[in-house]
Formats: structure tokens, sequence, C-alpha cells
């Protein structure tokens, strides 16, 4: 069969890129600019700055991304964008950028969900086999999923309030850290012990998570120490939130392993960067001799490889949008 | 000799096709979300007239102010365009366009829901030091020295165009004028 490149566009958040993966799985090219130092000086994303950043990218990106493949738009078969779920704004720059591509070059053009591209980025230097659980664990998602095949998804469970990224940031502010503050809980809870005691987020039978109820226990906790004059331990604070939020995945994954039988194991969304997870996931895996799957470290964050590659299933059914495609800030996989 | 024509700058959508310098053919929009309409228009007023991207001679694009994502999409387009098939490209705000209707200096303005984007222009339709956006409130302290315009002339943007430089598209960027919360 003839190989299949296709140009990937990735603008939800702050990251601008684009990618030429060839055949769904090797990435010839890759280009990212990250806009997290600006980002960084008002504590979070601020929507219309990361829009404009993209527009002001867009172009650089393109460039250097076809000199990085040594190849021209017109050696592409099809161009792939995340349309959802994201910033609106942000998301408007890369899906019109591909529109006018698809348009110029006659390619077909490719919508693609972040979070299944998350997903999609385990078939960049491994190959995903099924059935499969799949862990989303971002700062908007986190869930479980069974996949059966390519594109078919069963929702095990969600979180019913915050994501678990979401819980990390808001930690993280809480003891004064900066943005972003999810890898810096986790360079703190390296040199912490488990010293706090934080409730147990969900003890119900479900495959649900709940991220709210242990994020308020470490507000109030810090407010309460403060209050008696007493000094956080920043270490440890950090350390015994990451192994009551981890514990929580590790014990729904387990179930999961146990009452669906699937041997395979993948790990997607900017929170598979967190190596504490990812050992825990793997001794997990080891105790049920499950094949665990996790993407290095630059394709677990924000990257347009990841799109490309959960592009190319859809390039084979020729599932293709038209030109009045439109962003959407939420949009379920399943 | 093609020249494109790209305005999306508030919520009118409207695309020309110049040859030879004068108006050809166009596609307008006047309500609707410009990422759906916008592609979609620009294609058929280029298959209709039988012409790829690259036969196109010049892109000019209105780039602001106005709507922040409006202008947004219509400069990547055209910034796009221009990088992907080396198309000289120019850029004029929608107020020096329809600054270019009136041959005094004057203070010309746009509004849009919460006021009125403004411009002050010498006679040779130069900017006089830089845009600002006035609230409706204090427009109306003002109202009797800004002409409040809507319609620019095609004919005179071209003309006005013609001789000015091209812009790296790498560097084209929309004006916004308004600020945003974080800057406040």
């Amino acid at each position: 069969m003839k190989d299949v490149y296709i140009l990937a566009i990735e603008s939800s958040c702050d990251e601008t890129s684009m990618a030429v993966v060839k055949n769904g799985s090797e990435v010839i090219s890759l280009s990212i600019t990250t806009q997290m130092d600006t980002h960084a000086k008002y504590g979070g994303v601020v929507p219309e700055i990361a829009s404009r950043m993209h527009t002001e990218a867009i172009t650089f990106v393109l460039e250097d991304c076809l000199e990085k493949a040594h190849m021209k738009i017109e050696d592409m078969d099809a161009i792939a964008v995340t349309y959802a779920p994201g910033l609106t704004g942000s998301l408007m720059v890369g899906v019109e950028a591909a529109k006018i591509l698809s348009l110029m070059y006659n390619k077909p053009l490719i919508a693609v969900n972040h979070l299944i591209g998350h997903i999609y980025a385990n078939n960049l230097e491994n190959k995903m086999e099924y059935p499969l659980l799949a862990l989303i664990v971002s700062g908007g998602h986190t869930e479980l999923l069974v996949m059966e095949d390519d594109y078919s998804f069963k929702k095990l469970g969600e979180t019913m309030d915050d994501a678990i990224g979401e819980a990390y940031d808001k930690v993280a502010r809480v003891v004064g850290l900066p943005y972003p503050g999810g890898p810096n809980i986790e360079k703190l809870a390296l040199k912490g012990k488990h010293s706090y005691s934080l409730p147990e987020p969900v003890l119900d039978d479900t495959y649900n998570f709940s991220y709210s109820g242990l994020k308020s226990a470490v507000i109030n906790l810090v407010h309460n120490e403060e209050q008696r004059g007493n000094i956080i331990n920043k270490e440890d604070l950090a350390r015994s939130f990451q192994d009551v939020a981890v514990d929580e995945l590790v014990r729904k994954v387990e179930k999961a392993f146990r009452e669906t039988g699937i041997k395979r194991l993948v790990i997607a969304g900017g929170v598979s960067a967190n190596q504490y997870l990812k050992g825990e996931m793997s001794k997990l895996c080891d105790k049920y001799n499950a094949e665990l799957l996790i993407p290095r470290l630059l394709y677990c964050t924000d990257n347009a490889a990841m799109i490309g590659a959960a592009a190319y299933p859809k390039y084979l059914k020729k599932e293709f949008s038209d030109y009045s495609l439109n962003v959407s800030s939420n949009a379920d996989i399943v | 000799m093609y020249t494109l024509f790209i305005d999306t700058h508030y919520t009118k959508l409207q695309l020309v096709l110049f040859k030879d310098g004068k108006v050809f053919d166009e596609r307008i929009k006047l309500e609707g979300k410009h990422s759906e309409y916008f592609i979609p228009l620009l294609q058929d007023l280029m298959q209709k007239n039988k012409i790829t991207f690259s036969e196109l001679s010049g892109i000019i694009v209105v780039n602001g102010p106005g709507s922040f994502t409006g202008v947004r999409l219509g400069v990547v387009v055209a910034k796009l365009i221009s990088y992907c098939e080396n198309i000289p490209v120019k850029a004029i705000s929608y107020l020096q366009a329809l600054s270019l209707k009136y041959d005094y200096e004057c203070l010309i303005g746009i509004q849009d829901k919460n006021g009125v984007f403004v411009g002050r222009f010498k006679e040779n339709h130069d900017l006089i030091e830089d845009y600002f956006y006035l609230s409706n409130h204090d427009y109306e302290l003002y109202r009797e020295e800004i002409i409040i315009d809507e319609e620019i002339n095609l004919d005179m943007v071209y003309e006005y165009l013609k001789d000015k430089k091209d812009i790296n598209p790498h560097l084209l960027k929309p004006i916004y004028v308004k600020k945003i919360e974080v800057d406040k």
C-alpha cells in the first residue's frame, strides 16, 4: 500500500504545533512553539493572548515543520487539525489554517478530537493492540475507557467534578507554586513524605473519579495550619496529595483489569508525563501481567504528531470534513 | 491579474476578486459565523471564476479593528495564502479604508456593541498617532467630531494600496486596539 503522509495542526491551548506523520505512526517532523512563559506571568493561560500568539506563530511553525521534513504541502495526502476540545479562539486559528491549506492544495481535511489524539500518541512509538484500557488524565479530563478497535470507545467512568490535572494546578496555587502547577507539585513531592492525612476521593463501586473533595481538603488543611500559625511542609503536602490522587487512578484501573480481563493499558494526556503515576501504573501492570503504553514525554504534552496519528484511521475510512467545520470547546469522546 | 480582497473584521464577511484593478466578482455574507462561511465562500468565489490561488497576483486583507476573532480569521488565511503561494499581501485597517473617502484631516469611527474604534487621519490618509477605542459613554462627548461610516469604496482601496509596500506574511498581524481584561 502507498505511504500516507498527513500534515497535522494542533492549537487547542498554549502550544502551536505542526507535524508531518507517515502512516499514522512515524513522525517525519514535529514543530512546537510554546507560549508557557507568557502565560506564566498571568498565573494561567489567558485565552485571548493564546489566540493572538497562535496567529503570529502559524506561518513560522509551518515553515519549520516542512523544512525539517524536507517536504512540501503538495506531498501530503491530507491535512488534519484539532477541532475540539480546547480554547475556542485558539482552536479557530488552527482550524482556519487547516481549511485554507486543504482548499489551496486540494487535500482532504480531517477533524481530530484532541483527547483521541492523546490516546493515539501511543501509536507513534508502539502499536496499540485491542482490546485495551485507555486512561485519559489531563487538565480538563479524567476518564477510563475501553477500546475494542480503532475509534471504538466505551466509557467505564470519568471524573464527577474536577480533572486530576486541575486538582494538581489548584493545589500548586495554594502552596504558592508558579504556573504550570502540576509538574511543580510532582518535583516537590519527590522530596516529601506522606505525613498529612487526606481523604480518599471516591470509595464507591463505580469507575468514576472525584478530585474536588481532595482539592478542598488540601485547601482547608493549608488554611487551618496557617491560622494556627503552623508552617506547612510543602514537600510533604505535595507528596501526600500526589499519593492520594494517583492511588485513586490505580484503584479504578485495577478494578477494570479484574473485571474486564483486558491486559493492556494506555495512558494519555498531559498528566501522563507524571513519573510517579507512571511508576505506580507500571507496578500495577506487572501485578496483572498487563502491557503498559505511555508515550514519551514529548508526545505526552500537546503536540501535532499525535493529531497526525489519530487522523490516520479516519483517512483510511475517508472520514473527511467539509469547510463549514466548526470548533468546539467541549467534545466528549463518547 | 487577479487580486483577492478579504474583510472579516466584523459581522459582515466580504470577499472580492479584482481583475486588473476592477471589482470582478464578490461574495458577501451579512450575518452568521465567519468560521463556518468564510472558506466555503472563498472556495465558491475561486471555483466559479476558475482561478487557482497560485494565479493571484495580490492579496488585500482588512486587518482590523473589530471582532478579535473575526479579524484573526482573515489575517490567518491571508498570511497562509501569501506565504504558501508567495503572493504579495497588503493590509489596511477598516478605518483607513474609510478615510480614503475624505480628503481632509478627520476622525473616522466604526461602532461595535460597546463603543467606537477611532482613528485620526491626515489629508493624505496617513494615520496620526494611534487608533483608540471610546466607550459608548465617552463617544457621546465627542460625537460631533467623529465621522461614523460603514461603507468603504473598494476602487479607492485598490488605488491607494497599489503603490504601497507588501508585508512579509510572517509579520502580518491584526490590529486589535481594544484592551483585554488582563492588561487593564
